[in-house]
């Protein structure tokens, strides 16, 4: 097999192969656009201007388009570019690339890792080696509306309603509680109660808004509801447990949202903007997020009708308690780089508090739980990051396996076809368990 | 007025080759090795980490993918929109020439503005819809809700429809421009003498025009049936071939399968399927008009 | 009553504009409005414009917007060029040599059929091989075969009903092929060559997965340049509605100067009997 396109191939023009260069001293980190890149040049500015300057070592960023960003990079990996000497990894694309990537314990000795919290630093390990230096921690929260929360907790005529809804739609009567202690039946009952369907008076017209869209992001924002109910993706045999209980309740929390318009019917189709959108513009009480959202929301230039009112929560408790996915965005070692010495100086550097105290400043989230608490009056949602991150996020087993994102493919492509009403129930967790299965075996 | 095979008695000698040679060369320079690598995969197991050697497994992957439901459901929707958005074009292009003609035979510069909406490439074009549709900000729900519409265009039930409708604004200027010069090159004797035999605008029109309109459409309608059937762009920025897989052409597929999955093998061999109907189609099609062109 | 039908003609045709425009002048509204007004609910359509999301897209030090439309430009012009100077010889020699109509026709048209992304692979390791990794002339290569087969069908079709009688007569005199075509064929089929070279032009100019998987930093098109404002964290509407009007502008362009080519030569093979 391998001859024939070989000789193929040179039968063509074989004119010289192609090498990048790199000069010694210069290091190429690939990263996507946006702001984390923005904040990750500061970082890079200060090392350029610091310790690079004493070793010699000058660092530039490589942009590939967020469009088609895996595909690409899968791409120049898989056939050995060493165009760039670092990149960013993610959690549920390790497995996927690390084939291709150096891990980098020797880089990040144990004093270093002891400044992040575990969990972020498990995120981007793989058969127990650490393939990345994480410097983004994404975590979720539960959003919600404190001025409107508030009120529901004093209100006499409110908490009326809301009983009364609870006891016709979920069948039993339930008291307000504060939303750090809601159980997911609590906040299906507050969604309820604050949208138009159900209550006419509803200040707001939906009492959440979910993301539904047939996408990856949104099973990881979802699977909460598996995991604090007990549930996984594989079970103590190995075996796909996605057609447990824990999924069969995890999925009916947003099928009886959706049915009920708690949730703007578009969410079928919704991800991370149009879900901020509809909270931003005071549509939605609550809504199940990512961290990074609070920044924007709670900027009176940028969301002038709920900034100052957004309150945060962790994700309602299943019969685990609250749980969070937790993954980290992070910088490894490209294994056909041809200035090792050097990236691994500068991953090295990366895995300190310095320079992730400039990168937080920058308006970076790392996973290194002194310098979130130091940064509380900048960043209020700061503490709450690393607090939550450290006590209830979890990967899901096979979380960085290479088979993680043709899973989470085929569990978006089910679940939403649930959600959307197009395949019922035990037609949904039949086909994900064998999809999964066909994907782990893969 | 067709070519005939053969040479003629003054074609020089290596006509031919000068004049094919350097588009042979060509496609056998740049094609041949993806071409080859292509077949070899569709025969073969093969892993991003180990693209120069592929593992020989015959005509699974070909079994695989005719066994795949998501493969059919994908040929069926692909089938489903060429047709509807080809239909769609052919018509509103053709109803857009018999109204705009003489409109745009005074003042050509006018085409300009309907050629406009081609332009725009469709990935970008897809970003943008997600704004325009965008239930709260976006400004097509903001005028649906005014006549009473409140329903979400990319559910389970409008996202084939919305889909669609993004495909035919763009390229129905591409059918309006070929049926226009095909329209406008209908010799205007035949209609003077059609009337002044007493017909009326229904008989030019049946008897003239739409028969000498019919080899227009039929080429027009191939080219974007062939480029309809292939959609991806707009589609998977907007949809993602969702709702779960309402809305995953074929290409959407073949790009998961082959990306997502990993799975190039069954990718590729995908793709040969989709070839080896298309040059079916198309020679039934050329033989057909080939024959109208010589009637 | 004619005055009547004419002014309906005109309304047909604003609604048509209108209509099928909508994409473009939402775009252009929103590279004009503030982020604020963007997210504005309920839309608005009246505000105060502002160009900060040309200045954002054309300054911004992350990307190289200028270079990104020369790129792209360079692109799709030597990819149109190639796809001239190897189709119309070939369409010649198909249409009035009626060789290959049967062999590298269907072959070259069925290509159009196939998705382009099986290619993405095997391509980004032959360039990688050929050194044609991130260069204008690699993507150019491809924008030629991108185009090669609607340039075949349309210069075929249009070659095919050229009159005989000029040729014959150049013939009679003694002239070569290579004469006729040169000074013959090619001045009559001004129109369709043309027509190829602005359809080639839009296409290679839109064209995104090769633009993407085999550009590194220096070759990089305008399409992709334009998503560089997509986030993890939500699109940069103003910046990359900015992005998109900047990107339409050269094809727009192209297409005002030389729209009058596009229709006539566009079928010609297709109204003969």
């Amino acid at each position: 097999m391998t001859n024939i396109l070989r000789k193929t191939l040179l039968a063509g023009l074989a004119l010289s192969a192609f090498s990048s260069a790199a000069m010694a001293g210069e290091v190429t980190l690939l990263f996507w656009p946006g702001p984390e890149s923005e904040a990750m040049q500061k970082v890079l500015d200060a090392y350029n201007a610091g310790p690079g300057k004493a070793d010699g070592i000058t660092v530039k960023q490589l942009l590939f388009s967020r469009q088609g960003y895996f595909e690409k990079e899968q791409a120049d990996l898989a056939a050995g570019s060493s165009e760039f000497d670092l990149a960013l990894v993610t959690t549920y694309t390790l497995g996927r690339y690390a084939p291709y990537l150096d891990p980098i314990d020797a880089q990040v000795p144990a004093e270093a890792k002891a400044a992040f919290a575990p969990v972020s630093l498990q995120s981007l390990t793989l058969d127990g080696k650490l393939y990345g230096v994480p410097t983004d921690i994404s975590v979720h929260f539960l959003y919600y509306r404190k001025d409107l929360v508030d009120r529901l907790l004093s209100d006499t005529e409110w908490q009326k309603r809301y009983a009364a809804i609870a006891k016709e739609k979920l069948g039993r009567e339930m008291q307000p509680k504060a939303p750090d202690d809601w159980s997911w039946d609590d906040w299906i009952a507050a969604a309820l109660f604050f949208s138009t369907a159900d209550n006419p008076d509803s200040p707001t017209r939906f009492g959440t808004v979910l993301q539904m869209k047939n996408l990856i992001f949104n099973i990881m924002l979802w699977q909460a509801t598996l995991v604090s109910n007990g549930g996984d993706w594989l079970g103590a045999d190995g075996k796909p447990a996605i057609d447990g209980p824990a999924a069969r309740t995890g999925l009916q929390v947003y099928k009886t949202l959706i049915d009920a318009k708690a949730t703007p019917p578009g969410s079928i189709s919704y991800e991370y903007p149009e879900a901020n959108a509809a909270f931003q513009a005071g549509q939605a009480a609550t809504m199940l997020q990512w961290n990074a959202a609070f920044n924007e929301l709670n900027d009176p230039a940028k969301s002038p009708t709920v900034a100052g009112k957004v309150g945060l929560a962790p994700l309602p408790a299943g019969s685990a308690g609250h749980k969070s996915h937790v993954h980290s965005l992070g910088i490894g070692l490209n294994k056909a780089s041809k200035n090792k010495g050097d990236a691994g100086k500068v991953v090295a550097w990366l895995a300190t508090k310095d320079a992730m105290t400039v990168y937080a400043q920058a308006g970076g989230t790392p996973p290194v739980p002194e310098i979130l608490k130091a940064m509380a009056s900048a960043r209020p949602e700061f503490p709450l990051v690393g607090d939550f991150v450290d006590r209830y996020g979890f990967v899901v087993t096979g979380g960085t396996a290479a088979y993680a994102v043709p899973v989470y493919e085929v569990l978006a492509e089910k679940f939403s076809a649930f959600w959307a009403g197009q395949i019922d129930l035990d037609t949904a967790l039949k086909q994900a368990a064998e999809g999964m299965a066909e994907r782990i075996k893969g | 007025m067709a070519s005939t095979a053969g040479r003629r008695p003054y074609e020089g000698r290596w006509d031919g080759l000068w004049l094919l040679g350097p588009l042979l060369l060509f496609l056998a320079l740049l094609l041949g090795f993806p071409a080859v690598a292509n077949l070899v995969y569709s025969l073969s197991e093969v892993r991003f980490t180990g693209l120069w050697s592929p593992r020989w497994v015959g005509l699974d992957n070909y079994a695989t993918v005719l066994a795949d439901p998501a493969f059919w459901g994908a040929v069926g929707f692909s089938a489903r929109f060429a047709i509807v958005v080809t239909a769609a074009q052919l018509l509103l292009g053709f109803a857009l020439v018999l109204a705009l003609d003489p409109l745009i035979a005074k003042r050509r510069w006018l085409m300009a503005f309907l050629l406009l909406p081609m332009m725009v490439s469709p990935a970008l074009l897809g970003v943008m819809y997600r704004l325009m549709l965008n239930d709260f900000v976006g400004v097509i729900p903001q005028y649906l809700q005014l006549v009473g519409f409140s329903g979400n265009l990319l559910d389970a039930d409008w996202a084939f429809t919305t889909v669609a409708v993004i495909e035919v604004l763009q390229w129905t200027p591409f059918a309006f421009l070929a049926l226009l010069t095909a329209y406008q090159a209908i010799p205007g004797e035949l209609v003077e003498a059609a009337r002044i035999d007493g017909a009326g605008s229904w008989a030019v029109f049946r008897r003239i025009t739409l028969p000498l309109m019919v080899p227009a459409l039929a080429i027009t309608g191939f080219i974007r049936f062939i480029d309809s059937f292939r959609v991806f762009d707009h589609i998977y920025v907007l949809t993602g071939g969702g709702p779960g897989t309402l809305t995953q052409s074929l290409s959407i597929y073949i790009y998961r399968t082959f990306f997502q999955q990993e799975r190039i093998g069954p990718a590729v061999a995908a793709s040969m399927l989709l070839l080896l109907a298309s040059i079916v189609v198309l020679r039934l099609l050329m033989a057909q008009m080939l024959r109208g062109s010589r009637g | 009553m004619t005055r009547l039908v004419a002014g309906l003609r005109w309304v047909v045709f604003l609604l048509a504009v209108l209509i099928l425009n909508i994409p473009v002048i939402v775009t252009l509204l929103t590279s004009l409005k503030t982020t604020l007004d963007i997210n504005a609910y309920p839309p608005v359509w009246l505000f105060a414009p502002t160009l900060e999301h040309y200045a954002t897209v054309l300054t911004d030090p992350a990307l190289d917007f200028p270079r990104y439309l020369m790129n792209s430009t360079v692109i799709a012009l030597g990819g149109t060029v190639l796809a001239l100077g190897l189709g119309v010889p070939a369409a010649y020699a198909m249409a009035k040599l009626g060789k290959g109509t049967t062999t590298i026709l269907p072959v070259v048209t069925n290509l159009r059929a196939l998705p382009l992304v099986i290619f993405a692979i095997p391509f980004y390791l032959l360039y990688q091989a050929l050194g044609l990794l991130d260069t204008r002339l690699g993507l150019a290569l491809i924008s030629c075969i991108i185009n090669l087969p609607l340039a075949l069908i349309l210069l075929v079709g249009f070659l095919q009903d050229l009159p005989q009688e000029i040729e014959e007569a150049a013939r009679v005199d003694g002239a070569s092929t290579f004469a006729v075509l040169r000074h013959i064929v090619l001045p009559l089929a001004r129109p369709v060559l043309v027509a190829v070279a602005i359809l080639s032009f839009i296409y290679s100019w839109n064209e995104f997965l090769f633009g993407l998987i085999l550009s590194t930093r220096n070759a990089v098109p305008v399409t992709v340049g334009a998503t560089f404002f997509i986030t993890s964290w939500g699109v940069k509407w103003g910046a990359t509605a900015a992005a998109m009007m900047l990107s339409v502008l050269p094809p727009l362009l192209l297409g005002l100067v030389s729209y009058r080519y596009l229709g006539r030569a566009m079928l010609a093979g297709a109204v003969k009997g």
